[in-house]
């Protein structure tokens, strides 16, 4: 199977960058209300304000809930696992896939940004 | 008098049918809803359908001679059907129009080989998740955070199974168990298949107008449409459980009833999850108790609120556009007495509620509660 077709860009996953402390998040904080979004807006979607500023989010975070996907997807290989993550320090909730086991990891678990994977998803490692 | 009523509901069987097209079942549908209804024409349309092509609604009316009036067609994922049922209310209430088809169809069979993605223009389509991993991920939550167990979820498909069983027109007839339920292979952890709705093709209808003086009729007393807000690191609340909340608080408001006048519901079980976070969004129980209502067979033909009598998405099917206006056919027979096998005695009040979902970063592309009264 083909990679999962993301030319109609921008590709809408988080985009993931090298910073200081590991892999990070590129999105924006809300200057107004201090939302934390991953993704790009045209303004803040909570109070409105045109007050986004860009931020980092992450390496660290922790697992609001996750799966293994065990059906076939197009584009995928079966069983693959996903979470989504709350970033630290009030950042945003993304989704990921998690590498390095074959199991869904506990709500509650700590887990790291490693990087971007070789089909473009923002990955996660057990911390 | 003003008010809107439900005169007349059709629908056509529900399952994998590859010798109908579109078309085919939605004729079956609106001939019913029409000579039901006791009329042979109506001033409007609306139509939910999810991914039927475009020009789906004109190529299956003009064949049944339904042309020249306003069609206008809606899409809402799995709220596609209610949508349409909420506006052709709205067109009736307010004068606009008189008599006013509401109409779904979907033929998913043809479109979809196995799970249905989200969009790849979403967070969730480009990464990888079809829509039971989405029901997945909040069953996962759910599971952690309020202690249900795998057998306690396999429950409302059991529990729609034997509904399913009582009705004809359902996709999926046979009695299930826990242990077949848990038994069928894992699909996203921790649902497996026959937790899962199956791809099904149907078309169902609804032909509405002002009270009239006809004791078959039964009244739309609210109908609240609502789209998701934002669904993110803000809330612990899964996927789908604020919208339903709001649009129930908002429905049982403008009906000026609570939650212990309704006799039945007709719910968006599509996963088992789904039921149990809807039951609580509905307010028949509270916060992460909602599978007790399993336990004391409460939500069951037979106990105090039947949930689903139909079989619910899960044994019925889950034809996307066609789903809320089947839901509406069922509430209609419930409460006029005449749903056969699985009548719910005495039935006076009962509510529609379907969520649809699959835009990233929403709570739901929209959700719809309608309360009817027989």
């Amino acid at each position: 199977m083909s990679a999962p077709d993301t030319s109609l860009s921008p590709d809408p996953r988080p985009q993931i960058e090298e910073g200081p402390s590991g892999a990070q998040v590129s999105g924006s904080l809300c200057g107004a209300c201090g939302y934390a979004v991953a993704l790009e807006r045209p303004r803040c979607p909570v109070c409105h304000a045109d007050r986004l500023e860009p931020r980092r989010f992450g390496p660290g975070g922790t697992v609001w809930s996750s799966t293994v996907v065990r059906i076939p997807v197009a584009g995928r290989t079966p069983p693959y696992t996903l979470a989504y993550v709350n970033l630290d320090e009030n950042g945003p909730r993304i989704l990921a896939h998690v590498i390095g086991s074959d199991a869904a990891p506990a709500v509650g678990a700590r887990v790291r940004l490693t990087g971007v994977g070789a089909d473009g998803d923002a990955e996660v490692e057990a911390a | 008098m003003s008010g809107v009523a439900i005169w007349g509901v059709g629908t056509s069987r529900f399952g994998r049918q590859p010798d109908e097209s579109p078309a085919s079942l939605a004729w079956k549908a609106v001939l019913e809803a029409l000579a039901d209804a006791g009329t042979d024409s109506v001033d409007a349309v609306w139509v939910g359908t999810c991914f039927g092509a475009p020009g789906t609604a004109q190529r299956a009316l003009h064949a049944a001679g339904i042309t020249e009036v306003p069609i206008v067609t809606v899409e809402n994922a799995c709220a596609s059907g209610t949508t349409a049922l909420h506006e052709a209310s709205e067109a009736v209430r307010t004068g606009r129009y008189e008599r006013v088809l509401a109409l779904g169809i979907e033929h998913l069979t043809s479109t979809f080989a196995g799970a249905i993605e989200p969009e790849q223009g979403d967070t969730e389509g480009a990464s990888g998740m079809a829509l039971p991993s989405i029901y997945a991920m909040s069953a996962a939550r759910y599971v952690a955070e309020h202690g249900v167990t795998h057998e306690q979820l396999a429950a409302v498909a059991v529990k729609n199974s034997r509904h399913g069983a009582l009705n004809e027109r359902a996709m999926r007839r046979g009695e299930l168990t826990v242990e077949q339920v848990l038994g069928s292979r894992m699909v996203a952890d921790p649902l497996t298949l026959l937790q899962c709705c199956s791809l099904s093709d149907a078309a169902a209808a609804a032909v509405l107008g002002p009270p009239r003086d006809e004791p078959r009729d039964v009244r739309i007393r609210s109908s609240v449409l609502r789209s998701g807000a934002l669904w993110d690191q803000r809330t612990d609340h899964v996927w789908g459980y604020e919208i339903v909340r709001e649009t129930a608080s908002a429905a049982y408001e403008q009906a000026g009833i609570g939650v212990a006048d309704v006799d039945l519901f007709e719910v968006h079980d599509a996963f088992t999850i789904g039921e149990i976070v809807t039951t609580e969004a509905l307010g028949l129980a509270p916060e992460g108790e909602g599978a007790a209502l399993l336990d004391s067979g409460t939500t069951a033909l037979g106990g105090s609120t039947p949930v689903n009598p139909s079989g619910g998405l899960l044994a019925r099917g889950h034809p996307l556009g066609a789903t809320g206006l089947a839901q509406t056919a069922e509430i209609t027979w419930q409460l006029r007495g005449e749903a056969g096998p699985r009548q719910v005695e005495g039935a006076r009040i009962g509510v529609v509620e379907t969520m649809g979902g699959g835009v990233s970063g929403i709570d739901g592309n929209g959700a719809v509660v309608a309360v009817l009264e027989g």
